[in-house]
């Protein structure tokens, strides 16, 4: 944090003005939109939080990586594996709250991004692709290899929140029914048969982790009404009253696809007690918007900050030329390990609010499908650019929608449209590579550059 | 004793198969200087093709000649449309660029043939063979594969050694401009080696078909096992890739055997950290691999 | 006979060349000398089709050589043997000479090894070794060797002295210039070691900053005290 300091004052009241500004504004968009969008909202949050780190790596510092969706997986086991297991932070002594399950996946992070990035620094281009990309589909399998701890392939199953008459009650009403027909994904990274049926449509088997892979889960999520696992309202508001109970999940109710979340919901409908008019009645998905546009907006400060500072110029100067950085006084290799473990505890950060956003963890939402996708968004938006990275992160999540909603008109085939997206994704990546290496803002900035100059 | 011979036995196709996808890894690398992470997407959209062909003619050898010409005719697309073009820009941008051809034909396969996963029947026995009293962990199907791959190598090796098109390719490789001022094509001798990859992938992905089944990506984990051993082996070498792709698959065979299946990818993992950890001058030796 | 007309490379907004006219006659050896950064290498590199000229052309026997392809020049019959002992380390001898007239047919080939054979003794006991196993001189006469094996009309050596014993260098460009005499060949030397080149030099041509200085005999050259002062540095 000590490179935060050194920026001047004014800077620092700038960007913190900026984030403030964008947190309110979409914090008052949350909420005059409906759930569907608000789910949007806070997906592209998510996305935009791991993004930023990717910026810091990939855009700033050089380093193509595949492993920031295995870093993710470290961020969000550690968040549900914390709030699951302990009930007194360690040595502190303090009762758990789930905001200590953020600093955990935090610290997670930047401990495993230590030990990877130790490792990657020594690497170049295509080896540290290639490890990287081990990291990506390994570490997700370690969550098989130990079924008693991490669920194995089902995961471990988080429960939300949901107070009688607290939520729009639409949303409680609907929510029981679909859980029939929808499931949690579930496939392992090698496994890619065990496609989860959402809607009562089969997904083919994609790469990319889509909308549409993830809608199902929210959805069948949503009305459970169990103590909470999750950050509550209350975790935020400084209140200690609800109970943050430990709820193990049941592999087995999630091996029976959804059916049985309806009578575990059921159980435990009273169980919280948390005052919802504290955050004036969001439903679920405002809520989970809220936390995901909260840390977004942190995050992105931070990475602003960071950008603009002298370590930003520090990873830039290695990426372009390491031997004459080294020379000027700057170590290479450190460079290189700081870019990762920063990007690392974005990762792990996004990893943490994703399990909000799923109310699961299991290695199917963190394959590598979830990596491709930071590398698509961060490609398509501008690599050494965080506005690339929202804007990467606002593609990778409208886009399959604007799919749906073309192959709902034209009644395109269901392996089109299940594919489509990724297609897209591909072929633009490919070109954005070839014809405009900056990404869409990269492109942007290019062409108004003639502009801005002469108005200097 | 007899267990620790039979998860050797059993590892050693499946090794095989390692080898021709880093094989595929390594000929790529020589002539362009670019980790092909798209090549095993290749390889399974080339396996489709094989597989329509198969439904159709009913005949395994067809199959596999429609999925070598496939495979040829694909890398050198992917060469020219992607690579070519890219090479100059930026070196993560051809890194970048092979996974956006990975995710478009992943997603093309599943437009075209659908996301179910697909059995390939092998076109000899895949069970245990039965001899001296006991069933082996060893089929007839396990000797084709090995075959194949014995025969692909030695004629690899007479290409490279014996022939115009291989010298030219060696150079090339090796120094692109004094093969120039040799009178050597030399982009013509890089698309050679795409054409190549192309091709070795393609076979690899047919004889992988019947036990890893088809789909979009059940090809995926294959990369990463192609790609460590083609590291460990130096990424230059066709030897080291041969090797230390069979080495690869009765490591696996052996951990999978012992302990769990699910063990792979990590194991897989940590070969490959500890190989770049102890052995970082055989990464950084290549020049070429300079700056990013 | 090579003849270089007006020809202007720049790099960027760097002037390599200027105007650099000149001729190389068949059956003897022409030498370019200069000091570091004279445009020597860059006038080498051009007229082999590495480098772009900005203008200016050269021709081979009538036939215009610039604006064309590296491996189509050397195809017309002129081979550049650049500086620095342009083998391939990790092929054999043997390969090296195959790769120098890889398009040529097999028994035209085989005329060419021998004759490089004949020239240097050396390669031919060594064939079938890889050629980071050879010592500085026996690599460049591999250089050499490979760069015949197209069986020029036209032979661009650059700096073959760089980093060798004064006498392999003496041995080595005497046998080149026995050959230029014998079979007509043209050659184009470009030397910093300008007493080495101008000894076997018929034409000797002084490069300075991109420009030609002055042409002459090689031994009046060699014997100018002034030049020697301005140009060369001795």
């Amino acid at each position: 944090m000590h490179k935060l300091m050194m920026l001047p004052g004014s800077r620092l009241v700038q960007h913190a003005a900026i984030a403030l500004a964008i947190w309110v504004a979409l914090t008052r968009l949350n909420q005059s939109v409906d759930p569907l969008l608000s789910y949007y909202l806070a997906l592209v949050g998510m996305y935009a939080t791991a993004m930023f780190g990717m910026t810091i790596l990939v855009g700033l510092s050089g380093q193509v990586s595949l492993g920031n969706g295995a870093l993710m997986a470290v961020g969000g086991y550690a968040f549900a594996l914390t709030s699951l297991n302990w009930k007194t932070v360690p040595i502190l002594g303090l009762p758990w709250n789930a905001v200590w399950s953020v600093v955990f996946a935090g610290i997670f992070g930047i401990l495993v991004g230590l030990v990877i990035g130790g490792l990657a620094a020594r690497l170049k281009g295509p080896y540290l692709a290639g490890l990287t990309l081990g990291v990506a589909v390994g570490v997700p399998a370690i969550a098989n290899r130990f079924p008693g701890l991490f669920g194995g392939e089902n995961g471990l199953m988080l429960t939300v929140p949901y107070p009688q008459g607290g939520y729009d009650a639409s949303a409680v009403d609907t929510g029981p029914a679909d859980t029939g027909a929808d499931a949690i994904p579930t496939e392992a990274p090698d496994l890619p048969t065990e496609q989860a049926p959402i809607g009562g449509e089969s997904l083919a088997p994609s790469d990319l982790l889509t909308v549409d892979d993830l809608g199902g889960a929210v959805s069948s999520a949503a009305p459970s009404v169990a103590p909470s696992d999750l950050i509550t309202p209350d975790d935020l508001m400084g209140a200690t009253g609800a109970p943050i109970a430990s709820m193990p999940a049941e592999p087995s109710a999630l091996a029976s696809a959804g059916t049985d979340l309806g009578s575990t919901a059921s159980g435990g409908v009273d169980a919280g007690s948390v005052d919802v008019s504290a955050v004036g009645g969001l439903i679920l998905e405002q809520w989970q918007a809220t936390l995901s546009i909260t840390m977004a907006c942190i995050m992105g400060f931070v990475a602003l900050n960071l950008v603009r500072s002298r370590q930003g110029r520090t990873w830039q100067a290695v990426r372009d030329d390491s031997i004459a950085a080294a020379v000027s006084g700057i170590n290479p290799s450190r460079s290189k390990v700081s870019a990762f473990v920063v990007s690392s505890l974005f990762a792990a950060l996004a990893g943490a609010v994703f399990a909000q956003l799923l109310t699961y963890v299991g290695p199917g939402a963190y394959g590598l499908g979830l990596s491709l996708s930071l590398l698509v968004g961060i490609v398509l938006g501008g690599r050494a650019s965080l506005l690339g990275a929202i804007i990467g992160a606002v593609l990778l999540v409208w886009l399959p929608v604007v799919v749906d909603r073309l192959s709902a008109d034209r009644g395109w085939p269901e392996p089109v449209t299940n594919n489509a997206p990724n297609l897209l994704y591909g072929l633009l990546v490919v070109l954005v590579v070839l014809l405009a290496p900056g990404g869409i803002t990269g492109t942007i900035r290019q062409s108004l550059a003639p502009v801005l100059r002469r108005r200097d | 004793m007899t267990t620790f011979i039979d998860y050797l036995l059993g590892g050693v196709s499946s090794g095989a198969i390692i080898a021709l996808m880093a094989l595929a890894i390594v000929l790529i690398w020589r002539s362009t200087r670019v980790v092909n992470f798209a090549q095993v997407g290749q390889a399974m959209f080339t396996t489709y093709v094989a597989l329509t062909v198969r439904d159709a003619t009913g005949n395994w050898i067809i199959a596999l000649l429609a999925a070598i010409a496939a495979g040829a005719v694909l890398g050198l697309v992917v060469h020219w449309l992607v690579i070519r073009p890219v090479k100059r820009v930026d070196t993560s941008g051809a890194i970048i660029a092979t996974f956006g051809v990975l995710i478009s034909l992943q997603a093309l396969a599943g437009m075209l043939w659908g996301g179910d996963t697909r059995g390939y029947a092998p076109p000899v026995s895949n069970d245990g063979i039965q001899l001296a009293g006991r069933i082996w962990p060893f089929s007839w199907y396990d000797v084709l594969v090995i075959g194949v791959t014995i025969a692909l190598v030695i004629g690899l090796t007479l290409l490279f050694t014996r022939t115009n098109i291989g010298l030219a390719m060696r150079a090339s490789a090796f120094n692109p401009e004094v093969a120039r001022l040799s009178g050597v094509r030399v982009s013509r001798s890089l698309a050679y080696g795409w054409i190549l990859a192309g091709m070795v992938g393609a076979i690899a992905g047919v004889l992988v078909a019947p036990t890893s089944q088809v789909s979009p990506n059940s090809f995926d984990i294959l990369l990463v096992f192609a790609f460590t051993a083609a590291v460990i082996g130096g990424l230059d070498s066709l030897v080291g890739a041969v090797t230390f792709g069979i080495g690869t698959g009765l490591v696996i065979s052996l951990v999978s055997g012992y302990s769990d299946s699910s063990n792979a990818p990590v194991v897989a993992l940590v070969l490959l950290a500890l190989n770049l950890l102890l052995k970082p001058d055989g990464v950084f030796g290549h020049h070429h691999s300079r700056a990013v | 006979m090579l003849t270089v007309s007006e020809l202007s490379v720049s790099y960027g907004a760097v002037r390599a060349l200027a105007n650099v006219s000149l001729t190389v006659p068949p059956g003897e050896v022409t030498a370019v000398i200069g000091a570091n950064g004279a445009g020597k290498s860059t006038l080498m590199r051009t007229l082999a089709g590495l480098v772009r000229p900005a203008a200016g052309s050269a021709t081979l026997d009538g036939q215009p050589i610039t604006g064309r392809k590296a491996e189509d020049i050397v195809r017309m019959g002129l081979a550049l043997v650049p500086e620095g002992r342009s083998t391939i380390p990790d092929l054999t001898v043997e390969e090296n000479l195959r790769l120098g007239g890889l398009w040529r047919n097999r028994s035209d080939r085989a005329a060419s090894q021998a004759e490089v054979f004949d020239l240097f003794p050396i390669l031919g006991q060594r064939r079938h070794l890889r050629a980071d196993t050879l010592s500085g001189g026996e690599r460049q006469q591999l250089a050499i060797g490979r760069a015949l094996m197209a069986k020029p009309r036209c032979l661009l050596l650059d700096e073959p002295s760089l980093g060798l014993a004064p006498l392999i260098v003496t041995q080595i460009l005497e046998l080149v210039s026995g050959l230029a005499r014998n079979s007509g060949l043209a050659v184009l030397l470009v030397e910093q070691n300008a007493v080495t080149a101008l000894r076997v030099a018929t034409t000797g041509i002084v490069l300075n900053l991109g420009e030609i200085v002055q042409t002459g005999p090689a031994a009046d050259i060699a014997s100018d005290e002034q030049l020697r002062h301005a140009y060369l540095g001795y």
